[in-house]
């Protein structure tokens, strides 16, 4: 028995693959020695990357049967995506600051943006869907 | 029965009682939509069996790099403010070694240690919203499985915890621990966690080393070389001084909640300002200590402009040889030594010793060659590993009764350190690292 329509879950489900898949792609890369200024080489980055992924694609299935079981996966994989895109903008902020004190040569730019706060705006059309369907849930 | 399934049985019959109700409750209770909370999706998240502990290291690494990407600039700030106060000591105060002792030992001294207040906050912030939200509980819980195969307690998991801001309260929340045994590993392997008080270390030398790119995971690589090594360490003292299987783990999780700013800002102040008090005493009376043995004898040192004739010199040359074999100078074996009372004084140390402004230790570590990326993780690692501060010697052998174990703590870390740094020398030197 579905918890939620499963129309939703359909849609719902075919762009949380779509996100996983993007954050395990890039997981991957960062693992592996990066890719060019965007995609720094970064271990434990890249396994936060893949950790992400592995909570939308492992939620998938519930979402796209409607159940509450995916739609938790969802919303996990949501927090951690705004956990390590908020952080990523905060340590853009701090760059910013060592600019101005003189201890950074340039301000930091788009190039610095690192894929989990790309994924992160990316993932924000979810949070209102999820909002929708939890309404009625309470903490 | 435990023979016979080769398991506790105390702990099968927990998990036949569970199982029992569950099944009860799956054949009597069926869920709606109205039935689930936000407590259920998050643990359905945070305690899944393939997530659980995935998510805890991500959520871990992410509190480290909050920690030092984002306290940079405020330790820069802080820098400057002490350098340009220990310039204008320098220039009002006439006598020369009055002058040397504001600028040399309180600024440069007790500065460099200071410098390090935003990353102790900013990690205390970290850790109390982690805590205030319920999440700290889930970590404990997913860990469980992996403690209880490894004949841990799930419950020494909590002052594992603890310990990263503290090992005193740390060893002292062991109480909550009813097995004797369980207690005893807990005690013993708790300094192996990295307190606060080793971070300043930690953020010295890997932005120094590794560069700001690469010091938060250098950082939390630290983090998490501690936990493995206590995880190993109790093991052995299961299988050796305290044999038998833990017992089991029972835990009521707190709902979560949203943390409100006021108490999670109170709980970081309730945890950093021990490090302002110790700042205020035990590590300002020791850097006073190092500065007065690095300026005499006054004239030998012509007012410490030639630290290499001071007596802090000679005591470093003399300890030299324990730590050269890790590409260590005598001033690492002097921070070593006075980092035995506090771990925050090895900052200050090199503070005093290079006698630059708290902005420039690091980079003068690298091109003075004190430290190569290799040396400088290898240092890390002592750090962690040996003796933990005098006040936690002191609280284990309040909390085992013996004076003995305190002992025994001593020599296994120092023993312990020695052979995980040369571990790190000899394999970075088989790799082609110098």
């Amino acid at each position: 028995m579905a918890d939620f329509d499963t129309g939703t879950g359909k849609t719902l489900g075919i762009y949380t693959s779509a996100l996983g898949l993007l954050y395990l792609v890039f997981g991957l890369i960062e693992i592996f020695g990066g890719s060019g200024e965007q995609v720094p080489g970064d271990l434990f980055g890249g396994f936060a990357l893949v950790v992400i992924a592995a909570t939308y694609l492992i939620g998938v299935k519930g979402v796209l049967r409607g159940r509450h079981q995916g739609l938790s996966l969802l919303i996990g994989g949501l927090f951690l995506s705004a956990v390590f895109g908020v952080l990523y903008l905060l340590i853009i902020g701090a760059d910013g600051l060592m600019y101005l004190l003189g201890e950074a040569e340039e301000l930091p730019g788009l190039v610095d943006l690192r894929p989990a706060i790309w994924f992160f705006i990316l993932s924000l059309p979810l949070v209102y869907t999820a909002r929708k369907l939890t309404k009625r849930i309470t903490w | 029965m435990g023979e016979l399934l080769r398991d506790d049985a105390e702990l099968i019959l927990a998990e036949r009682r569970y199982q029992a109700i569950a099944d009860i409750l799956e054949s009597t209770l069926t869920k709606g939509e109205g039935k689930w909370t936000y407590t259920d999706m998050f643990d359905h998240v945070f305690l899944h069996k393939a997530l659980g502990i995935p998510i805890f290291l991500a959520m871990l690494w992410a509190v480290f790099q909050f920690t030092f990407s984002l306290s940079e600039p405020f330790m820069v700030m802080i820098g400057m403010i002490f350098g340009w106060l220990g310039g204008l000591a320098e220039e009002l105060i006439a006598n020369p070694h009055l002058a040397s002792f504001v600028a040399g030992g309180i600024f440069d001294g007790l500065g460099s240690v200071l410098v390090f207040v935003p990353p102790i906050f900013m990690l205390f912030l970290a850790l109390s919203l982690l805590e205030d939200s319920g999440y700290m509980a889930r970590a404990a819980f997913v860990m469980d499985r992996i403690m209880y195969k490894l004949g841990l307690h799930g419950r020494s998991f909590i002052p594992m915890m603890i310990g990263f801001g503290c090992n005193i309260p740390a060893i002292m929340a062991t109480r909550s621990i009813d097995n004797e045994k369980d207690r005893m590993i807990t005690i013993l392997v708790n300094p192996l966690i990295s307190c606060g008080a080793r971070l300043p270390v930690y953020v010295l030398i890997a932005g120094a080393v590794f560069g700001a790119k690469y010091a938060g995971t250098v950082i939390f690589s630290m983090y998490l070389l501690g936990m493995v090594l206590a995880i190993v360490m109790a093991l052995v003292f299961r299988k050796t001084l305290f044999k038998g299987k833990p017992s089991p783990f029972v835990l009521e999780l707190p709902a979560y909640v949203v943390p409100t700013a006021k108490t999670t800002i109170l709980h970081m102040w309730e945890r950093g300002k021990w490090f302002l008090v110790r700042a205020g005493t035990i590590i300002f009376g020791t850097v006073i200590v190092i500065w007065f043995l690095s300026v005499h004898p006054w004239a030998a040192t012509a007012g410490g402009e030639m630290i290499g004739n001071s007596y802090i010199a000679s005591l470093g040359h003399f300890l030299e040889p324990i730590v050269r074999p890790f590409g260590w100078d005598w001033m690492a074996a002097v921070a070593l030594l006075f980092g035995f009372l506090a771990k925050e004084v090895v900052v200050g140390t090199y503070g005093i010793l290079l006698g630059v402004e708290e902005g420039a230790v690091g980079a003068s570590l690298v091109s003075l060659g004190l430290f190569t990326p290799l040396t400088g993780l290898a240092f890390m690692a002592f750090i962690l590993i040996y003796v933990p501060c005098v006040a936690t010697i002191g609280v284990v052998a309040k909390e085992t009764n013996s004076y003995r174990w305190a002992a025994f703590v001593v020599v296994y870390l120092v023993a312990l350190a020695f052979i995980v740094s040369g571990l790190i020398i000899g394999i970075g030197r088989l790799l082609g690292f110098s």
